[in-house]
């Protein structure tokens, strides 16, 4: 929901990154404001996934220039884990299986520095437990995978349910969900997309990477952005969204050749 | 009688469809060339040295080299590490220097060439002469201790790129043969390196100068002629600055029934962002069935990624020889080098074959990938030996290895030695092996579609080292899927 | 001839040292005794030089010098409690273990007729019975632990043995005979600490169809040292499953060496070594398979961090008679500081074509996609780590016989400092 005088969560400004000394982010302008929904597309390999990345602190990504305020503080000046404890959450396109540890004791961990961290109390194993059952619920899972070491020989699907279920223990301000509805079956989008509702309210926020209408026929997106070449080209209401279904990507070649052009008779600032 | 529920095991005879009965081809390089030659007496001591060096009017620090070399040699012990099996070799029963006799000097021109000579090599397949040469590969012809002619070269020196025999680089750019000569392979490296060094007779020198790209790929043929003589060349690559080469290696002997030792050394330099890829399909008669005759095959290669981004490949496919010993290394000392091994060895009959490759990681980010292939068939035993290494300096290196050997037959022996060493967190090893055979399974699929049994067998062959293969160039890679098909006919079953 | 090294000079004197020390031969095993230091007297320490010592650095042993003195006057106070239904005998390297202790029906003592036919049989079958460190048990080994188990109902053993005493020595020789269809859990605990050494020749056969789940935990404090041999030869259907964890030794250099006598059993080898500080740690396996249809699952971890070494060596040995052969062996390694160094060397031997044998190794240092998951969760990097660290020392300890599990092995490789202090 669009709301007058809501706090603004998340500020990015003339992003730029590099992997491997690459850029791939070219200036990525952002804002989003607390009880939003926004939703980013585009086509494969445009830096969808690497913006969600630098904005969780990955380390492979190098940021080359730009700046991202989180609640007005430098987000990019704070290691993975402090950014996490603050609100920032990422759902994984690929969430990485990590064999031998337990995923309750994973979750449990990672609850309760988020808790320290707003100044509420640590649970203890049992009060942990209720808790992490209730939360089930959000996603239908079974609490068969908690007893299984995190993600590990997790199907496609169940790792992304796991993921939100994370979401659902951390309670993030800003929950950042890269292609979390790729690879689920029919229900299990609809459960996924129902928990990720559950959770929005007006002091949150849900930035959504997808490909598909239909996640955004169930969670309804205020604006909906395209990323192309490592920059947002185009932002909309969720119309956009529905015109991209349509018309597919061709249009952005043209936009950006346009975009180039102009910028050749414009030389970009700092060229002499 | 029932049949054997393995048709890959040792079949009844008469049972038309199991591997075994698919014909021992013969060698078909066999045949000896009658020339005149030039020998010097059997035996190895000092003055065998010093005479070797003389015939070759070398200079002072040659004959250093190799009379160090050869005091070190005397020294040292012939290793028995490897799970070779073979008598005791008798240095003193071996000759150290042939040559044809014409061929006493160079040539000027091929016309001079004993025809021949010419003669045995358009039999190897390897024509010389103007008219029927390989239209894109210069090749050094190498006839037992000599080289005999060295086609392209005027070509290739419109480009700055030195290509001749190590006994002419000695003569026309001592001062090049000086400066790296033994820098990547020191004479006192192994036992056969420092015999290699104390003796070596002729060979190829290449130099790419800075930023060429070789205009045509570089080629040795090695022919063993004579029966008791040993071959010991010598080849040294260099690769200045941003230059790059694809160089090939043949080799065949004829048949004896004796063995003959080739002690050869390879040394390859690559400078800053250089590029060097060494293919060998090595075809040295391998000895009968029954393990008697043929090469005693042993060689240290070694290329040093000197520079930053270097980059040197070693592809090999080993289907001769009575015994390989062999291990072509990357000392990848420039930061961001590359080191890369892809080999298929396969043995047959009483082969024995110990080779593998070692990478050294010496520079950061320095990365290498080993691929190996190991077929066994007969009686024969195929190893893998290797080395990964990550020194402490080489944070962010990188190494994948695979190693995978085909059983034929249960009589043949595959083993695999992988030495892994880290000394740096930074840096990732991986290392995976698997042993199989020729699934029945897969082999009925074939054959259900109307394919026969050979032609199945061989296409799992190839397709089990198309990963190799894929490494070699175009012309090599069709020869070596044929020679492989031929080496293994007679052994399946 | 190759000239007698300032290092082998040392080391023979070293050898001579303990050997002048050792108390004249006596009992059940004089025999053995004698051999042993007739052989030890003969035969160097082993040298880099050789091939299965390659990467196995002494000097922690040769700094010490064990002396025929007691590794442990008593029982420690503060072992945990023994798992119900679980059998505890103290080994202290001299007195009789089963000295007023009431056997399980089962469970007998061989007597020494049999022992005297029984002894030295699996060593030889896995062939190390002139390895140094076996002629080294021999020639100090006073008295042999030798049990038959027998009977459909499972036993559980525990063995605990602590040497700390400085300059001590403290000789372990065990024996047992596994009946047809027997079964037996055995868990070892070998506690060192101070300049002691201790040693360990266990040979075990297993008839056909018996079961034998076995665990040795290895807590150490440097500088005391653990060799150990562990010679286990399997009759067909039987199972051996052996789980290894070690921690704290200067040196510690585990030898398990398995014959499938004719194949068609299955083997299970879990190994975990932390190497810390400059502390080396090293296994060496062997597996042969003299059959066909064997098995072998083979795991082994390791984690060389601060000056530690690790060395790892698996030999699996498939001759022509072992068609149908399926074995696998992993080698895992973490290698967390630049001054450590880890030693890998799968080998494989085949000669059977209708066999899959598969095996791999991996060197790093903690995954980074890994921690990086867990930081983006809320979790600090050190946590993380030991997180990460926990999983990948948990998956060797998964399978352990109750009396071993209650020894807490992951806390105690875990905790900080050493694997003998208390545990919260
Ligand atoms: N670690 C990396 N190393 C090299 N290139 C990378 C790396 N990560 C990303 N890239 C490259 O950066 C570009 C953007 O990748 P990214 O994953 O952000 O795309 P995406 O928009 O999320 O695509 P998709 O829709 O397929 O998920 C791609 O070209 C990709 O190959
Ligand atoms: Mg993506």
């Amino acid at each position: 929901m669009i709301l007058p005088d809501a706090e603004l969560l998340l500020q990015i400004v003339d992003l730029h990154a590099r992997v491997d000394d690459q850029p791939i982010l070219k200036g990525v302008n952002l804002e989003i404001r607390a009880g939003e929904i926004h939703a980013v597309m585009g086509r494969n390999g445009s830096g969808k996934s690497t913006l969600s990345k630098v904005l969780a602190g990955h380390p492979s990504y190098r940021v080359t220039g730009g700046s991202v305020l989180f609640r007005g503080e430098d987000l990019l000046a704070l290691p993975p884990e402090q950014r996490a404890r603050i609100g920032v959450f990422l759902g994984f396109q690929y969430p990485v299986e990590i064999p031998g540890v337990s995923n309750l004791e994973f979750l449990r961990v990672a609850t309760n520095a988020r808790r320290l961290e707003r100044g509420e109390e640590e649970l203890d194993t049992f009060s942990f437990e209720d808790l992490v059952h209730e939360r089930l619920q959000v996603v239908q899972m079974d609490p068969a995978f908690l007893a299984r070491s995190v993600n590990e020989g997790f199907s496609g699907g169940e790792k992304k349910r796991n993921e939100i279920l994370q979401m659902a223990l951390l309670e993030p301000l800003l929950a950042i969900l890269d292609e979390t509805d790729s690879g689920l079956d029919i229900d299990a989008l609809r459960i996924v997309a129902g928990g990720v509702n559950h959770l929005a309210t007006a002091a949150n926020a849900t930035l959504l990477i997808t490909h598909y209408q239909r996640l955004l026929d169930v969670i309804t997106p205020d604006f909906v952005h395209v990323m192309a070449a490592g920059r947002i080209l185009r932002t909309g209401g969720k119309e956009l969204a529905l015109e991209l279904e349509q018309r597919g990507y061709d249009w952005v070649d043209q936009e950006l050749a346009d975009q180039e052009l102009a910028n050749q008779g414009a030389p970009a600032l700092g060229v002499v | 009688m029932t049949a054997p529920p393995n048709a890959l095991s040792e079949a009844p005879g008469g049972s038309a469809a199991s591997l075994g009965d698919l014909v021992s081809q013969p060698y078909r390089y066999g045949f000896v060339t009658d020339i005149e030659t030039e020998k010097i007496a059997k035996g190895l001591d000092e003055d065998v040295v010093r005479l070797i060096s003389a015939k070759k009017k070398e200079p002072a620090f040659l004959l250093d080299f190799r009379l160090r070399a050869f005091r070190h040699w005397q020294k040292l012990e012939e290793p028995d590490w490897a799970t070779l099996k073979y008598p005791k070799i008798d240095y003193q029963n071996i000759i150290y220097y042939a040559a044809p006799k014409q061929q006493q000097d160079k040539k000027a021109s091929l016309d001079e060439v004993d025809p021949k000579l010419l003669e045995t090599f358009e039999k190897l397949g390897i024509p010389l002469s103007e008219q029927k040469r390989l239209s894109n590969v210069a090749v050094d012809a190498v006839f037992d201790s000599v080289s005999i002619a060295t086609t392209y070269k005027e070509k290739l020196a419109e480009d700055g790129v030195i290509f001749c025999s190590f006994t002419e680089a000695v003569e026309e750019h001592p001062e090049l043969i000086e400066r790296y000569l033994g820098t990547v392979v020191p004479s006192n490296d192994n036992y056969f390196a420092a015999l290699n060094s104390a003796v070596f007779s002729d060979g190829s020198f290449v130099l790419i100068p800075k930023g060429v790209a070789c205009p045509m790929d570089l080629s040795t043929y090695f022919r063993i002629n004579s029966g008791d003589t040993g071959q010991f060349e010598r080849t040294l690559i260099v690769a200045e600055e941003g230059a790059s080469v694809s160089y090939l290696e043949g080799c065949t002997a004829p048949m004896f029934d004796t063995n003959q030792l080739h002690a050869a050394v390879v040394e390859l330099v690559a400078l800053d962002d250089a590029s060097i890829k060494y293919s060998t399909v090595q075809n040295w008669y391998a000895g009968d069935e029954n393990g008697k005759g043929g090469i005693y095959n042993f060689v240290t290669k070694r290329g040093q990624c000197r520079g930053e981004r270097s980059h040197i490949s070693w592809t090999q496919v080993e289907t001769g020889s009575a015994i390989t010993w062999k291990y072509p290394s990357c000392v990848l000392q420039g930061a961001d080098s590359v080191g890369e091994f892809y080999s298929v060895a396969l043995t047959n009959h009483r082969q024995q074959a110990d080779t593998g490759s070692k990478m050294i990681h010496v520079g950061p980010r320095t990365r290498s990938t080993i691929v190996s292939k190991g077929i066994s068939a007969g009686h024969s035993s195929n190893s893998y030996r290797g080395l990964v290494q990550m020194g402490p300096k080489a944070v962010g290196a990188r190494n994948f290895s695979q190693c995978d050997s085909m059983l034929i037959g249960d009589q043949a022996a595959a083993n695999t030695y992988p030495y892994i060493r880290s000394q740096q967190p930074d840096a990732a090893i991986e290392h995976e092996a698997s042993t199989c055979r020729i699934s029945e399974d897969q082999l009925f699929y074939l054959q259900s579609r109307g394919i026969g049994f050979e032609e199945a067998v061989s296409m799992m062959v190839s397709g089990f080292c198309r990963d190799v293969f894929n490494q070699l160039p175009m012309e090599f890679a069709a020869e070596a899927d044929k020679l492989l098909a031929l080496k293994l006919e007679g052994s399946v079953g | 001839m190759v000239l007698a090294s300032p290092v082998s000079n040392l080391h023979s004197a070293w050898a001579s040292r303990l050997l002048e020390g050792l108390p004249a031969v006596t009992g059940d095993l004089a025999e053995l005794q004698r051999r042993g230091r007739a052989a030890l007297a003969a035969t160097p320490l082993p040298q880099q030089h050789q091939e299965d010592w390659r990467f196995t650095d002494l000097s922690p042993l040769t700094a010490l010098t064990p002396r025929w003195r007691k590794a442990c006057p008593e029982l420690p106070s503060d072992l945990p409690a023994p798992a119900p239904g679980t059998l505890r005998l103290w080994l202290d390297g001299r007195g009789d273990p089963l000295a007023g202790v009431v056997l399980p029906a089962g469970l007998t003592p061989l007597s020494p007729a049999e022992l005297d036919g029984a002894l030295g049989h699996s060593l030889a079958a896995v062939g190390c019975e002139h390895h140094w460190p076996v002629q080294f048990n021999h020639a100090t080994a006073g008295r042999c632990l030798a049990l038959r188990v027998s009977g459909p109902e499972p036993i559980s053993l525990e063995l605990v043995s602590a040497a700390s005493q400085p300059e001590s020595l403290l000789p372990l020789r065990l024996l047992l005979l596994l009946e047809e269809q027997a079964e037996l859990e055995l868990s070892q605990v070998l506690l060192g600490s101070g300049s002691s050494l201790t040693s360990l020749v266990l040979e075990a056969h297993l008839g056909r169809g018996a079961r034998l789940r076995h665990a040795v935990i290895a807590l150490g404090e440097a500088p005391a040292c653990l060799l150990g041999h562990l010679a286990v030869e399997q009759e067909s259907e039987s199972r051996y499953q052996l789980s290894t964890a070690s921690r704290g030794w200067a040196l510690a250099r585990l030898e398990p060496r398995i014959s499938q006598l004719s194949g068609a059993a299955h083997t299970q080898l879990t190994g975990l070594q932390l190497a810390e500080e400059r502390q080396v740690a090293v296994t060496h396996s062997w597996v042969r398979f003299e059959g066909p249809d064997g098995s072998l699952e083979q795991l082994h971890k390791a984690i060389a961090d601060g000056q530690g070494r690790s060395v790892f060596n698996g030999a699996v040995r498939v001759p022509r008679a072992a068609q149908r052969t399926n074995a696998s062996q992993l080698s895992r390694n973490l290698l967390l500081s630049p001054q450590a160094r880890i030693d890998t060397k799968p080998e494989l031997e085949i000669v059977a074509d209708d066999v899959r044998c598969a095996h791999g190794a991996t060197v790093s240092r903690l995954q980074l996609d890994q921690l990086f998951y867990l930081q983006s969760r809320g979790i600090d990097v050190e946590l993380a780590a030991n997180l990460l660290k926990r999983g990948f020392c948990a998956e060797a300890l998964q399978q352990l016989p109750t009396a071993a599990a209650n020894w807490r092995p992951l806390e105690r490789l875990l905790r900080q400092g050493s694997p003998l202090g208390e545990l919260p």
